[in-house]
């Protein structure tokens, strides 16, 4: 295949994630592991598997009892026997049919369950994957995962596995039968049989090309529209809409070649079996002919149309092989994107011996560095104890190490160098399910997901909806949530979608209340919510972080003069700590921000 | 479907016509040669070999040379055949992919022009789905409706002629079990119509789930949610599965019965033509043994395009709920649209009247009563309001995101819904609460409402932003890609990003929605130099609630409950008891702190006023 100009794009790939087609064809062990997901329907397989196995059987016989048909009792102008052998083949084939009802059911049973799996284990796996996968990989390209890569495997399976099967049994049925009824022209058959294997083999290589490429690219298409469609407020407002149709219209034509290409190749495919069948048939025809005249034993009409009966049960099926075939590369193709992501590690994962201790809430940095980039460190030789309850707040202008320090403690990335220490046992030893289940987070954007505001304060949690009233109660927000226009029945859109974010802030505040953590984790969203629900907002804050050891990205004034200590940082070192007041008397960068800020209010 | 595929379609047919013709002719052949074999063994049994075209073999060759040639020109056949069935590909792939490109543009672009009410009522996965599986079914019901379906129409026309001509009577036989397939087909349509309607909606609710999920990752790491999330996937997945294995009974059903009807015209054909057979032997007009078999291969080649009407039924289902899906987002009237000859404005000088706004999102609900506002060129506004008082809606209705449900906005003196849409929007810079960046260069994002613009504009909108420094700490500057390694940006850092973009386009308009909302306060301080900068020359609406901010302000609105209960400037509002004065002085620093502050810099001795002067401010 050629090589493609690079098109301009509104979303760039990822070299990291997103996958090349290479020229290798598809492997063996892929197709292994697909049929492994077939597994838990081993009963519906085997009883498809005799299923297939006696229609492999039914279809040359049905063709055998027609011209038995027309060889006996027709020939032999024998009405009676014509009514019984009619009668015999309209059995037959109410069976058959009968037979057809169970193949394509169980089939389609199979093939959905497949997918179903499937897609349960991507869902699965994501939720192992860590924070530094999902901040490299669009959304859309995990979504074509499930949907048109998986769809290309479901066909793979419910089509192409059993009618294959179907297909290769009847074609050796009918060898078989071709075999004891005439063997030289049964020879005449296998002798073909190397021009159709080298133009599998040929062929086999050439469609897992083009087929990687096809899903690659489409791939490409859904997350383009995945990210246009998220943008789209973008945009308009910058009524950009010619520049970003122009960007996919040309991704669209490119689509429009891959999938040509795959036409082409597929066009090639099934024609030329076609041929050669065809051929078959004329160098048979030779060949019978010239039996029947020269009166070789066992060379007669009758064999030689019965015969071409055999024969069409060959090549018919010879034909569907060829389709089949196409949507098993394609299927493998699918298959091969759907693994490659299932194969993904985690960047780390808890060692199988990780701890689940009833946290204090103690938190120690001892000269820790990050950064998200090895290369590229962030965060330099950390070092300080926040002590059950306290809390801490972290100042500093954006980009100083802020929000990575909150990652870290929140166990979203681990450290690269130095330890850290929850309750004195390292950060690494402790399973991360126990140590979020003791964890609040609350981050600057406030993520809501579709339900009500109930269901996204609970969140999966076991509480009652009393305690969840109780939550919003202690925090005193209950009014605030209440005043929405069903209350805490109020259905959120998308993203929050209906909620303004201050009272997304809420709800998310009601959501670390009600999970009643021992570590609080807060990236205030300063004035996300107005001010007029700021008083609110604060006394929330204040009831919330009580008791618990916080860590809060400050930029409230009042929680900033309450914390327990203040650490200032910049370029990813702490360079001064200590108490609001202390702090303003002796610092010089904190007291200059702290003025910066504050005083600019005053005049 | 316009003219322009009229000819391509036609050219798909033809091809394929072709090929059909070519594999009646390889099929003639075949038969042909059973009739070869048999009268030359004995021709007394057997009737001659009908030869047609008037081409007929030299008497004086033997019976192999004939045959011998009979296959070459079979193999010739069979050739061509190959290679008009690959035209036939070719040229319908083509059409198709035409087609197929055409309508994904056309949604891409009806999409976008679709108003923000659509996109806050319609889920992402849904328009993920149309757009792209939805789509691609589309060209299956092309393929089936009209290739497929016309192809068959004419083979099942020439293979009837053909079989008339062998055996009338048998022929007609053969069709008494058409209208069961119809009826079959119709009660199967009915049947299932719904529920594939209702499989797309449960498949979407599929991808909803794994889109949430991909985006509150935070949320679902953080609380320990791993297990719920899977839980309420897996109720999703399940719920499909349940809906797909009721479809699977009724299409397996289906299927076989088409199946076991045309099976019945074989049962018949053996029946009715043996009778044939055996009445007419002995009769040399009558029917042979040959031509039932060539009868029943035709029929057999028949029974195989009409059964594969069941799978055209069952496509059809799909790929029709597909297209309506798709149809519903083409035909989705469009709220905000140009009136005809509307006025493209260059450059507005930006004075703003509000006349009488009224607005809701639902005609019962609204969210703001009769505005009265004007705003003279240059002014800056700042609005200040509690959730839910309608800021941020008074503010869309600027850019035309909706339009009012009575009175009506003016820029310049014209009415806002006679201006060109995108003249309008092009002259407005907006920055919200929360920017969305495209996963592409960071240099692509600037100059997005732009994409001409030179590196020294997309720089020069990056110092206004006060984002050129950190831009060039990235690992790759301008030509970062964001969300690749290492380029996760800061809340602080991505809102810089959006008002260099807003910026650069250099509108007579800015509105910032709580632009700084997520801006920690030392970089809000930072660039409130550049924020000026921006806003100077142009007409500025802000939401904020920074007294920093809204000082800054030549007027500030006060919104309750969609009404305006206050305007005036900081000064004068301060001095007046309302909601301003009450949140001014929340902000204000405690005399702790203050004390503290002075004390210092009369210890350090810096200067007589213990506070800076505004130009002092880096």
């Amino acid at each position: 295949m050629k090589k493609r100009p690079a098109i301009a794009m509104l979303t760039q790939a990822n070299k990291d994630v997103d996958i090349e087609p290479n020229r290798r064809p598809l492997s063996l062990n892929l197709y292994k592991r697909m049929l492994r997901y077939t597994r838990p329907y081993r009963g519906i397989f085997i009883a498809l598997t005799l299923v297939v196995i006696v229609r492999a059987a039914q279809l040359p016989l049905l063709a055998l009892a027609f011209s038995a048909v027309i060889n006996g009792p027709i020939k032999n102008n024998h009405l009676t026997q014509l009514l019984w052998g009619v009668g015999g083949y309209a059995a037959l084939a109410i069976i058959t049919q009968y037979t057809l009802y169970h193949r394509l059911h169980l089939a389609l049973l199979v093939g959905e369950g497949v997918v179903h799996d499937l897609r349960f284990d991507i869902f699965s796996h994501l939720q192992r994957l860590t924070s530094g996968f999902f901040s490299k990989t669009k959304l859309g390209r995990l979504i074509s995962r499930i949907t048109s890569d998986a769809e290309t495997v479901r066909a793979g399976i419910q089509d192409s596995i059993f009618a294959s099967m179907v297909a290769g049994g009847q074609i050796v049925v009918a060898l078989l039968i071709m075999a004891f009824s005439d063997h030289w022209l049964f020879l005449v058959v296998l002798a073909t049989a190397p021009a159709y294997y080298v133009t599998y083999q040929y062929f086999r290589q050439k469609l897992s090309i083009v087929h990687r490429a096809n899903q690659e690219s489409f791939s490409r298409l859904t997350s383009t529209l995945a990210e246009s469609i998220s943008g789209i407020r973008v945009t308009q407002v910058f009524a950009r809409q010619d520049s970003n149709a122009k960007m996919w219209n040309a991704l669209v034509s490119d689509h429009a070649g891959y999938n040509l290409a795959t036409i082409r190749t597929s066009g090639q495919f099934s024609p030329l079996l076609e041929l050669i069948n065809a051929l078959l048939t004329a160098a048979l025809f030779i060949i019978g002919g010239w039996r029947i005249f020269h009166h070789s034993p066992g060379a007669s009409l009758e064999a030689l149309i019965a015969f071409f009966f055999l024969l069409s049960n060959v090549l018919e099926p010879v034909g569907i092989l060829g389709t089949m075939y196409t949507t098993a590369v394609s299927a493998m193709a699918g298959a091969e994107r759907i693994f490659s992501l299932l194969d993904r590690k985690p960047d780390f994962a808890d060692p199988p011996d990780a701890l689940t201790p009833q946290l204090k809430g103690r938190v120690e940095f001892r000269n820790l560095g990050f950064g998200y980039d090895p290369a590229k460190p962030i965060l330099c030789d950390i070092t300080f104890t926040a002590l059950p309850g306290q809390t801490i707040a972290l100042v500093g202008h954006t980009g100083s190490g802020k929000t990575s320090i909150i990652n870290l403690i929140s166990k979203f990335y681990l450290p690269d160098s130095g330890r850290l220490l929850v309750d004195d046992i390292d950060i690494r030893q402790i399973n991360s399910t126990c140590l979020h289940r003791q964890m609040g987070i609350v981050l600057q954007v406030n993520y809501l997901f579709t339900g009500t505001v109930m269901e996204n304060i609970r969140l999966g949690m076991d509480r009652t909806d009393q305690q969840v009233i109780q939550a919003a109660r202690d925090l005193d927000i209950l009014d605030l949530l209440m005043a929405l226009p069903q209350g805490l029945e109020t259905t959120v859109g998308e993203r929050g979608a209906g909620l303004s974010l201050g009272q997304r802030q809420l709800v998310c505040f009601a959501r670390a209340m009600l999970a009643d953590p021992r570590i609080m984790i807060l990236d205030e969203a300063t004035s996300s919510v107005d001010s007029l629900t700021e008083m609110r907002i604060q006394r929330a804050l204040n009831i919330l972080l009580k008791g618990r050891t916080s860590f809060v990205v400050a930029h409230r004034l009042s929680t900033i003069r309450q914390a327990d200590q203040i650490l200032v940082l910049d370029h990813g070192r702490i360079i001064e700590r200590g108490r609001h007041t202390d702090l303003l008397a002796t610092s010089s960068v904190y007291s200059g921000l702290y003025q910066q800020f504050v005083l600019a209010n005053e005049s | 479907m316009g003219i322009h595929y009229t000819w391509r379609c036609a050219l798909v047919l033809l091809l394929n016509l072709v090929v059909m013709g070519l594999s009646l002719a390889v099929l003639t052949v075949m038969g042909l040669n059973f009739d070869l074999i048999g009268h030359a063994i004995a021709p007394e049994h057997a009737q001659a070999p009908r030869w047609f075209l008037g081409l007929h073999p030299p008497a004086d060759w033997s019976p192999l040379k004939v045959l011998i040639v009979i296959n070459v020109v079979l193999g010739g056949l069979a050739l061509l055949r190959a290679i008009f069935r690959f035209g036939a590909a070719l040229s319908q792939g083509h059409l198709i992919q035409a087609i197929l490109t055409n309508l994904r543009k056309k949604i891409y672009d009806k999409l976008q022009r679709l108003s923000f009410r659509f996109f806050d009522a319609n889920e992402t996965g849904t328009l993920i789905n149309r757009g792209t599986s939805d789509a691609s079914a589309i060209p299956v019901f092309i393929d089936f409706a009209i290739v497929q379906v016309v192809i068959l129409l004419i083979s099942l026309g020439v293979n009837l002629t053909y079989m008339i001509n062998i055996q009338p009577g048998l022929t007609l036989i053969c069709l008494i079990t058409t209208p069961l397939l119809g009826v079959a087909s119709v009660i199967y349509s009915r049947k299932v119509r719904p529920a594939y309607e209702e499989n797309r909606k449960l498949f979407d609710r599929v991808v909803l789930r794994l889109s949430e999920n991909i985006q509150g990752q935070h949320v679902v790491k953080g609380f320990a949610l791993e297990q719920h999330e899977i839980d309420r996937f897996a109720q999703a997945n399940d719920a499909l599965r349940r809906q797909q294995r009721w479809l699977f009974k009724r299409s397996s059903v289906y299927s076989a019965t088409v199946n076991f009807l045309t099976q019945l015209n074989l049962v018949l054909v053996l029946l009715a033509g043996g009778y044939i057979v055996i009445r007419d032997s002995g009769n040399p007009n009558g029917m042979t043994v040959g031509e039932l078999v060539v009868f029943a291969g035709l029929l057999q080649q028949i029974s195989t395009q009409v059964a594969s009407i069941s799978n055209i039924a069952n496509t059809l289902q799909v790929s029709l709920t597909a297209a309506q899906r798709v149809r519903e987002v083409l035909t989705m009237p469009m709220e905000v649209q140009n009136r005809p000859n509307p006025v493209v404005l260059d450059r507005p000088a930006g004075r703003i009247r509000f006349e009488n706004v009224t607005f809701g999102y639902k005609p019962d609900e609204t969210i703001l009563h009769e505005i009265n506002l004007e705003v003279s060129p240059g002014q800056c506004i700042a609005i200040l309001g509690a959730t839910g008082s309608g800021k941020s809606t008074l503010l869309s209705l600027i850019p035309r995101f909706y339009d009012p449900l009575a009175g009506r906005i003016t820029l310049d003196g014209h009415d806002l819904r006679d201006i060109d849409l995108n003249a309008l929007r092009r002259s407005i810079g907006l920055v919200f609460q929360e920017s969305f960046l495209f996963s592409n260069t960071v240099a692509f994002n600037i100059a997005f409402g732009n994409p001409s613009a030179t590196r020294e504009q997309v720089e020069q909108a990056a110092r206004i932003a006060s984002a050129h420094s950190f831009i060039m700490d990235l690992p790759k500057g301008y030509d970062t890609v964001i969300g690749e390694y290492g380029a996760t940006l800061s809340g602080g850092q991505r809102q810089r990003l959006a008002i260099a973009r807003a910026v650069l386009p250099n509108p007579s308009i800015l509105i910032l929605d709580d632009a700084t909302a997520a801006i920690d306060p030392e970089t809000e301080y930072e660039i409130h130099q550049a924020m000026d900068n921006a806003m100077s020359g142009r007409t500025t609406f802000m939401v904020a609630h920074r007294l920093s901010t809204l000082r800054r302000a030549d007027k500030i609105i006060v919104l309750d409950q969609g009404r305006i209960v206050q305007s005036g400037t900081h000064d004068q509002l301060m001095h007046k008891l309302g909601h301003y004065s009450k949140i001014a002085r929340m902000q204000l620093v405690d005399e702790e702190s203050r004390y503290i502050i002075q004390a210092r810099r009369w210890y350090e001795g810096q200067s007589d006023t213990p506070l800076p002067r505004e130009e002092n401010i880096p």
